[in-house]
This record gives structure tokens, sequence and C-alpha cells, in this order.
């Protein structure tokens, strides 16, 4: 059987790719278990300050019945750590189809068609992509909070208009390649209808690299989480963990010694964030050895085909 | 050399064309994001405190009466002549917040991109000649984990540390607050200030409250360079001319260090540039962990009391900051490599 | 010459107390960062709004006003009633206290060396009135007719309606003198204030600090004993705690949070200095928002109420630096009275509020929408409601949804029907008991619950028009049982202050009373 062409990376990759990207598969799964038991892995619930009728200590140090201690209100962090990183992927995984299903044909659209539509999109969208992503983030986040309240919908939302600019980028650019190919033209040539070239032959194409895009994305999407709960406009404290928010009032602990509030949250994000960049950057490596890290680029326009060539694997 | 003038000109022109439309994409940005928030700036800050028509007064007093199209162009005119107005809640110019609280956000971000660069660029470099190894491994996994933590994890642990356990630095704030009072503040930038006046014990002071915030942010934008360095570095040492110089015998170290490395400087030190916008997000975050004066804290601070004319104000800095800083860089470059040209 | 040798002994004290906590922290990390002995360095983080009486409400605000201006009456410190301050005195003229007079003192001058006047005093009232700022505290004035001067030293205020609390209304920071040269519509801004008070305002910078320096001219008692004090701003109480620990400032006041107060109280070099308080916290309710008849409202206050677990906020959420209330007058106020104790009982009580809804006929779990704000009162109110949150679910009896959003638009939505139910805190204008009974249970209150019960009105204005301590104390006692009863607030705790000082630094326990007011001019260093 022929290997779907998602995964062909995985099966391609060899030496430090390879390290890279099983390591960080095995980071971000070991993370999603936990957000999908988290019922189950979590000793107790994220908000909850007693069990049978004893409550726990205020800020009480780690031990036999508190293994990561507790908070300053008294809730369990290592259920709050737990919980957080259901919260984290929901939000990722919000965030991650909200910017797709928008991010995806408007690249696709915009690259195809070209013309007067392309050349006005990537001026809006470099000017999104310029823009400081922390400071929209919270913005857009501080204007939803009125309407949506301070979920995890308004989180993945602020997020998204950070990231739609990205994909759209990569796959506007990478469309444009695809479009002069000569299979493309032969569909063409052939008669077939303009979306079903899209679709068939250009969109198939271009997906395979969104994954190493996707991942590196996730990453910083939860940093940006993180930071909007540091900063108080992200998820209110009483609808979910958030490992940012915990951050945030770990800090006021942190001067009376009491590092245990701060420490789990702080690790939970470094890890999964650096499960998500080496899933990302293994993928890059895989995908195009050359290739820059995307995130890091600055949008220009003459790279698109240095970008969109795939060069065989180098191992 | 006639048509190299010509063609630098020609770029430059385009370039410059080029900025005008993100400026105004950029502005039209913020005025729209600001017109989608809940009500006017003036009943957002003032609402519920004031009589209706004393609301009613200030409103037609700034201006929120005209047509939103005629708001749009004084905007526009505003925000290009910069004139950014006055805030709603203590009564300061935007332009003194950016001034006064602009300087201390310049002072730690330069301070940190310094740092950055030299840790990022060592690494880089290092991580890329040694490619495949475990200096390699460890210094891409450096990059990557560094850059992973948020910098109010970084800013919380070296505090618990450096501050807290160890004490051998302030925990927050530009200086200590008799320095602060003492300080003749001239150009606003601490380190220059205590310079000048030659109060070296002031100058100490001020070092030592940066150290923490500046690391802390160094760090991080050292692990985006990290790799943007690695991958240069081995873009160039695939490049045609370091095949050549292998070629005719040189050895390896000198290959590297005299081509490979000098080549790799040119995309890394300009795109590098274009870290501004992480830089000035990490800002926000750093400065609210460190107490840091800056003009991310007061952002904060401003959105949080629905200043909303603030808001505006000091976010149309940061777009009108972007696209200046990115077309500097951008001619910068041009000069330096003429490849970018064409 | 004077400011080098400053700067070097602070940063010769810095690098001191660096060495000296590394060591653990010993003695001489608090009092080696001294300075000089005539330089305080306070922290804190509240932000004032303006130094103008005319621009602020607040009490960072007052706090400087207070010291940098005069009154003509003031609550001298740990006392309960007005005392003369720039007035030599004052009294009620007329029978129906509705003409108040006072004479000035002779020699009063204004830190630029201007004669303070009648003429000044006048204008400080009208020009608040007339700026009325929607910061300021123009509303505590309202009830003035006219500002008279006969002649330079003396000051007669007609007011619309007899006043027994006019005294008290005299000693709030809106009620300084500023001079009348001062601009007639227009806030002045905080660095070019003037006033007649024990110091002067030498520097302000919004976010970083404020400087006071002693006011040559001030020829009144109890002149100041620290000629500089710099109070410097932190964003947050753990920056706040750890500056003091490190001896970066050598006085911390509003606001640490209770982890940093106990954790401060166990250190050697400093102490923690805790005070009577008399800023409340309580819940509102807005009838027209509530669910059912009005008898169904009533039960649903009156069992949440009886199941709030006020002890357990005090000791759980903040460490015992607070107290819980039972009334919304606070203990140290006259005429404060346990009325919801009384009526409820000190200890939560399922039973009974389980009945309470049953007899009403109201349907459980009751689902009570409650807003809180991040933002104004303090790092531990998320904690508060969260406790709040917890001991109202546990009765089984409620199903509470938390809804929090910044202070500016919180204050605002509050007091226009948008919140069913909402937290709000309270210190006081000056320490009277009709500052916490008129304020909140008015018709006109500017809660605007929509709670109204003419007895209620009648008992305040009775406590309100009269002089007599007999006819107040029943009245004030009536007010709080019934306020129990129908409880539109259900207050449940109360603070202490509690400020953080060097060893070295005295004075401070003197100034740490009811009024709030915190007096620059009792402190003194070794």
């Amino acid at each position: 059987m022929r290997t779907p062409r998602i995964l062909k990376p995985f099966a391609q990759a060899t030496g430090m790719p390879r390290t890279l990207l099983y390591s960080g598969v095995i980071i971000v799964l070991f993370f999603v278990i936990l957000a999908i038991f988290a019922p189950w892995i979590a000793p107790y619930g994220f908000d909850q300050v007693s069990a049978d009728g004893v409550r726990f200590p205020k800020q009480g140090a780690p031990d036999s019945a508190h293994l990561f201690g507790t908070t300053v209100q008294s809730t369990d962090v290592l259920s709050r750590v737990v919980w957080g990183s259901r919260t984290a992927i929901e939000v990722v995984v919000l965030a991650l189809i909200f910017s797709l299903t928008i991010g995806v044909p408007l690249g696709l659209i915009s690259g195809y068609v070209g013309g007067k539509l392309d050349r006005t999109l990537v001026l809006i969208m470099d000017a999104l992509f310029a823009f400081p992503y922390l400071l929209l983030a919270i913005v857009i986040a501080f204007l939803l909070s009125d309407k949506l309240g301070q979920g995890v919908v308004t989180a993945a939302l602020a997020i998204t208009a950070v990231y739609i600019p990205q994909y759209y980028r990569v796959v506007r650019n990478h469309v444009i390649s695809v479009r002069e190919e000569s299979y493309v033209e032969a569909a063409r040539a052939l008669g077939a209808k303009r979306m079903t070239i899209i679709r068939r032959y250009v969109l198939q194409n271009v997906i395979q690299n969104v994954p190493a895009i996707a991942t590196l994305n996730a990453a910083d999407a939860i940093l940006t989480l993180a930071a909007l709960g540091f900063l108080g406009y992200g998820i209110q404290p009483t609808e979910a963990a958030e490992w940012g928010y915990d951050l945030n009032r770990a800090i006021d602990d942190a001067g009376a010694g009491i590092w245990w509030t701060g420490l789990w949250p702080g690790l939970a994000i470094v890890l999964l964030v650096t499960g998500f960049t080496l899933v990302g950057e293994g993928l890059n490596d895989v995908l195009n050895p050359v290739i820059r890290a995307r995130r890091l680029r600055k949008p220009k326009m003459d790279e698109a085909e240095v970008e969109a060539e795939e060069e065989p694997s180098h191992a | 050399m006639n048509s190299q003038g010509t063609s630098l000109r020609a770029y430059v022109l385009t370039r410059l064309a080029l900025a005008i439309p993100t400026v105004l994409i950029l502005l039209t940005m913020v005025f729209g994001l600001m017109r989608v928030a809940p009500g006017d700036p003036i009943s957002a800050a003032l609402g519920g405190r004031v009589p209706p028509e004393e609301l009613e007064q200030r409103r037609e007093a700034a201006g929120l009466d005209e047509p939103l199209i005629k708001q749009y162009f004084q905007y526009l005119g505003n925000a290009l002549t910069l004139d950014l107005g006055t805030t709603i809640n203590d009564d300061r110019k935007v332009t003194s917040i950016i001034v006064e609280n602009g300087s201390a956000t310049l002072e730690l971000t330069m301070a940190a991109f310094a740092l950055a660069l030299v840790v990022g660029i060592s690494i880089g470099l290092l991580a890329g000649y040694y490619r495949d190894t475990w200096i390699d491994l460890s210094g891409r996994m450096f990059g990557i984990v560094i850059y992973a933590a948020p910098v109010f994890f970084t800013g919380y642990l070296a505090q618990l540390l450096f501050a807290g356990e160890l004490g051998w630095l302030p925990s927050s704030g530009r200086a200590s607050p008799i320095v602060e009072f003492e300080l003749d503040q001239v150009t606003h930038f601490y380190l220059i200030d205590t310079l000048i006046t030659g109060n070296w014990d002031a100058f100490w002071d001020v070092l030592q409250h940066l150290i923490l915030p500046a690391v802390t942010l160094g760090l991080l934008i050292s692990g985006v360079l990290i790799r943007l360095v690695r991958v240069n570095l081995l873009q160039t040492m695939r490049g045609d001319y370091v095949e050549a110089a292998r070629a005719r015998g040189i050895p390896e170290r000198q290959v590297v260090i005299q081509h490979a490395f000098r080549n790799a400087m040119v995309p890394v030190v300009t795109v590098a540039g274009l870290q501004f916008a992480i830089l000035l997000g990490g800002a926000v975050l750093t400065e609210q962990t460190f107490n840091w004066p800056g003009i991310g804290a007061e952002l904060v601070r401003y959105l949080n009391e629905r200043d909303y004319i603030a808001v505006q104000g000091i976010i149309t800095i940061f777009a009108l900051a972007v696209v200046v800083v990115s077309l500097v860089i951008d001619l910068i470059n041009a000069f330096i490599d003429p490849r970018v040209r064409y | 010459m004077r400011g080098r040798r400053i700067a070097l002994a602070a940063i010769a004290a810095t690098s001191l107390s660096l060495g000296a906590t590394a060591c653990g922290g010993d003695d001489e990390g608090g009092s080696s960062s001294s300075g000089e002995a005539d330089t305080l360095i306070q922290g804190t983080t509240d932000q004032p709004v303006s130094y103008d009486p005319a621009g602020s409400y607040d009490l960072p605000s007052s706090n400087i006003i207070f010291n940098v201006y005069q009154n003509l009456l003031q609550v001298p410190p740990g006392g309960n009633a007005p005392e003369p301050e720039a007035a030599e005195e004052c009294d009620f003229t007329d029978d129906s206290g509705t003409t108040f007079e006072c004479t000035l003192k002779e020699g009063l001058k204004f830190s630029d060396g201007t004669d303070l006047t009648s003429e000044d005093v006048k204008v400080s009232f009208d020009r608040n009135l007339a700026i009325a700022d929607p910061q300021g505290a123009s509303s505590l004035y309202l009830n003035i007719k006219s500002v008279e001067t006969p002649d330079d030293q003396t000051v007669v205020f007609n007011l619309k309606a007899p006043d027994a609390t006019w005294p008290f209304v005299l000693t709030s920071s809106g009620a300084a003198i500023v001079p009348a040269e001062s601009d007639p519509d227009k806030v002045i801004p905080s660095d070019q204030v003037i006033g007649s008070g024990r110091y002067m305002v030498a520097e302000y910078e919004p976010g970083q600090q404020t400087v006071l320096e002693a006011n040559p001219e001030y020829t009144g008692d109890d002149a100041a004993q620290i000629d500089r004090v710099i109070i410097q701003y932190y964003e947050k109480s753990s920056t706040l705690k750890q500056a003091v620990e490190q001896g970066e400032v050598e006085l911390a006041y509003q606001s640490l949070s209770p982890t940093d107060v106990e954790d401060l109280e166990s250190q050697d070099g400093l102490s923690v200095i805790k005070g009577p308080g008399s800023a409340i916290r309580y819940l509102n309710f807005n009838e027209d928002l509530q669910e059912g008849s009005d008898e169904q409202k009533l039960a649903v206050r009156q069992a949440v109420a009886q199941v709030i677990d006020r002890e357990s906020i005090a000791d759980n959420v903040y460490n015992g630096t607070a107290l819980p209330l039972y009334s919304m007058v606070p203990a140290q106020v006259k005429f404060h009275t346990e009325s919801f104790a009384d009526e409820y009982g000190e200890t939560p009580d399922v039973d009974a509020a389980t009945q309470t809804l049953e007899d009403a006929g109201v349907e459980t779990p009751v689902p009570l929408e409650i807003w809180w704000t991040p933002t104004h009162y303090g790092p531990a109110s998320g904690d508060e409601y969260a406790e709040i949150q917890h001991q109202l679910e546990e009765s089984g009896l409620f199903e509470v949804t938390l809804e929090s959003t910044e202070w500016n638009q919180y204050s605002e939505a509050a007091f226009t029907d948008k919140y069913p139910a909402f937290q709000l805190g309270w210190f006081p204008d000056y320490p009277d008991a009709d500052n916490y009974a008129s304020t909140f249970y008015a018709t006109t209150s500017f809660l605007n619950i929509h709670y109204s019960n003419p007895e209620m009105d009648d008992l305040l204005a009775e406590e309100k028009a009269s002089t007599d301590e007999g006819v107040r104390e029943e009245a004030f006692a009536k007010i709080q049982e019934l306020g129990a009863k129908e409880a539109p607030m259900v207050p449940y705790i109360e603070l202490s202050q509690v400020a953080v000082a060097v060893d070295g630094v005295t004075g401070v326990e003197d100034t740490l009373d009811p009024s709030y007011i915190f007096r620059y001019w009792l402190v003194s260093k070794d």
C-alpha cells in the first residue's frame, strides 16, 4: 500500500530530522492524551478546592495528596496542569481549523486567479503580517471579549487573526508555482473546470506543505494563548484551567518562595511548544532541507519559487 | 555603474511607493479595530461617570458626531502628521508617552537585541558548522527551547533565582527610586543620561536594572536567530563559490571562515532586523513581567482603562514603526546586496 | 551638590543591601537602605488619578492631597470626629443647621508664599462644583447653596438642606483648599498643584514616581519630620514585596497580597504594621434584574446572606488581613451594629436558607450571575469570588456563573442595569456612619440597584439632619437592621490596612486608622 502523502515525511525521515520529528511527536501525543483523558488523569477538577468535605490547603507545598502542591485558591496544581492541556489543545485545534478554512481557500483563489484581487490581498495580508502579532491578538481578544465573553472561542479567534496571513502566503506562493506546472497546464488544455483544477491538482499538491506550517503555528498559538492569559485577556479562570493565567497568578507567589504554582504550568508550556516546534522543524528538514523556517521570514514575493521547489531529501 | 545607479534608484522608489499602501492599510486596520470596539472612546472611558449631556458635549468636542468617513480622513491626517491626541483618563499627550515610555522600550529592546545577536550568531554558526553533530543538536535544541519558553516564564525563573534566591540583581523597574528621582532626563535613555552626567554609580544602578529584562528578552530573540544563522550557513556552504574555494584546495576551516561566514551574515543581519515585530510583542510581556515602564506596559494599562485614544495612538505608532523599520532594512539591504534589487 | 550626595548614598545602600540579601537577608538588608535620614522611599501599587482636589476621588490621590493641602477641618489620627485644621473654629450658626461658619487661622500661606484667605476657600468649592470632573467628588458638595466671605478670615457655607455630616464633608479630600488663582474650569496637572499643607509635589511622573518635599511655608502643627518622600509605583504586589525585601523601598503601603504579607511577617529587618481598616467589600443585587416576584427576589438575597461564610473568606482568601463584616457600617466606625449576624446568625446556615427559598417558592438551584472586576479591588479579588462561588454552590441552593471585566467598563455597566449581582468595595470619604448608609441605602444611591424604601429614606434623613448623638445612634441601628432584613447588598468583609516598614522607620502605626489617610508627617526615621 502506498504511504499516504501526509505521512510521507515520517517514512522518509532519517538521522537528525528523524530524531527531532519523533521526539516532537511523542511530546505532542503525550499532551493530546492528557487533554483527551483529563477527567480520568487529573486527580481533581480544575476548580475543585475540597474533597470529601475536607478543604485543600492554601498554597500547600507538594506532598502525597497533591503531587504538585496547591494554589492560592486551594486548587490542585497537578489537576490544573492536566486540564490546562485540554484548554491548550482545544484552542490550538480551533485556531487551526479557523485559520485553515479561511487562509487556505483565500491563498488558493488569490494565487490561481491572480490579477487585481491577488495584488490587493497580498498587500493586506503583508500589512497584517508585519503587525506585531501579539498586539493584534491582544486587541482582538479584548474587542471580542465584550461580545463573546472570555472563553476558548474568543482566544482561538484572536489567534486565528494572527495566523491567517501566514497560511495565505504559503499557499498562494505555492499555487503560483504549481499553476504553471505541465500537468496543470494539461488539465486546463483538456478543458477541466477551474474549480476542479484548483481542487484536484493544485490543492492536492499544496496541501502537503501545510503540516509543517501548521505545527509551527500551533507552537506559536500556545505561546500566544499563554501570553493572552498572562495579560488577563485570555480565558476566564472560572471557565477552564489555562497555563498562562496560572503563571500570572504564580508570580505573586514567587516572592514568598512558593515556586510550585508557577513552575509546572510554565514547564508544560515550554514542553508542548517544544514538541510542536520539533515536529515542525523535523518536517521542514525532511521536506526541504534548505528551507528557512517559515515563521522567521519576511514575506517577499520573489522567494515564492525558491520555497516551492521540492528538493529531494538529503540525509 | 551607471546602470546600477539607475536600478538602485528605481528600487528605492518602488520600495517607497510600496510602503504607502502598507501604511494606509495598517492605519485603516487600526481605525477599523477601534471603531469595532464597543461604544465610542469617550463613553467607554467616561460613561456612567458623567451626565449624558456632558458626554454628548465631549463627544462633539472630540469630533465623534462627524460622519465616519470624515473621522477616518481626520484620523489619517492626524496619524501622518503624528498628532495622536491626548489621553482621556490622565490628559497626557500621546506623543509624550511615546517619547518617555518609548525610550524605555527602545533601551530595553536594543540591549536585548545586541545580546541576541551575539548569542544567536555564535550558537547558530557553531551549530551550522558542526552540522548533524551533538553540537548542532544541542545548539538547535537550545534555540527551540528558549523560544518555546514564554518570556514571562523565563523572567519569572530569573526573578526567582537572581533577585529572590541569590539577591544579586533588582527584580523590577528601570532604576532605584532615588536614582530615578535624581536623574536628569536629557535623552530619556537612562544609560546615556547617566553617562553624560558622569554619574557612574547611577549608571551602575541603571545597568543592574537592565540586566534581567534584557537577558530574558534577548535570549528569546536569540532562539530565532540561531535557526536563521544555522540555515543560512548551510545554504552558503553549498553555494558555488564555496565549492569553488574548496576546489582550489583552500583548507575547509578557511573556506568557512573567510567565505561562508561572511556571506551567511548578509541575509541574517537584514532578516534579523525584521524580528522587530516579535521584539515588540516580546517587549510587552517583558515590560509587564519586570515592571519596566515601557510603551508596551503603557498600552496594556490604557487598554485596561479603556482609554481608546491612548490605545489607538500607541498602536498607530507601532504600525508606523513596523513599516519604517522594514523599509529602512530593505533599503540597507539593497545597498549591500545588489541581487535584492531585481 | 546635595542631589549628588543623596544619589551616592542610595547606590551604596543598594549594593550593600544586595550583598546582605545574598547572605540570607539578615537585618542589614532593611536598615542599610535608608539612603539619607531626610528621604523616605515608599512603594505602592496604587496609582493616583490627579492631585487637584477637583479632579480625583480615589484613595492614592486623596492621600497625597491630604499631605499637600489643608482642609478647614480634619480628622485627627485615630480620631473619629472633625477638628480644625486651617480653620481656627467652625460651627453651625443657626438652629436649622443650614449655615456653617468657619474662621481661618492667622498667617496661613501657600507653598508659593501667598496668603491663604477666605477667598481661596470659596474658590476651592466653587471651582470644584463648576468643573464637576467625572473623576472628582463634586457630588459630595452639592448641598452648598452658596459660599460667602464676609472678611478675609471668615467663610460662611449656606446649605440647601440641614446636614449634620457637613463638618465631616469638609474633611474629605475634595474640600482641600487651593489658591484662588487656580484655573477655574480645568483640572490642574498633578505636578503643578499648590497647597498650604505640610508637603509640596516636587515631581510627578505617572506610573513611575511622585516626589514630595517639605513645604517651608507651612506654619501649622505637626510639621513634616522627613524632608522628602519618594513614592515609587509598582505594577504588582509581588514586585513591591521584592522591593521592600531588597531595601529598594523603605515602606510598602497599598497593596500587598495576603500571601506576600504573610511571608514578610516572618522576615527580620522588617515590620508588618496592621491597622484597623474601614474599607469594605459587599455584593449588590440589582432588583430590576433579579428573577421572580418581589418576595422571591428578597428570599434569594436573604439566602445568599445566610449561606456566605464570611470567616472563611477572611481566613482563606485574606489570610486574616480581613475581618468578617456583618453590616455595611464597619466595626471601627461609630454607630456600627452587627445587624447581619443578628438577623441571620454569625455562621452560615444552609438549612435556614433552604427554608427561606422554599417559603418563597423559589426553585433551587437558583441561577445567579455574579460580576466582579480584577482591576480595581486588589490582587485577591479573583480568589474572593472563586471562594464565594464555591460557598454558594456547595450549599446546593445556587448555580453561580462568574463574569468579570476591567474596571472602567465594569463601573459603567454595574450602575446602568447590566449586572444582576456585582462586587463592590468602599472606603470612606470621611469616617462617619452616614458615608456607609445614605450612600448605599438611599433611593437616590449611585448604586442604581433600584432599592427603595420610604422608611429607609426617612431614617436616613433623620440621622443626617440631627446633631444629637442619641437620635443618630437610634436611627443608624434601625437603618442597619432594615438593611440586613432587606439585604439589597450583602457586606462580607472589611479589610485591615497593612504597611510594611524596614526597621528604623517609625510612626507608621499612628497613621493607620479608619480615616484611610496616610499622613507622611507622622513618619520619621531613626
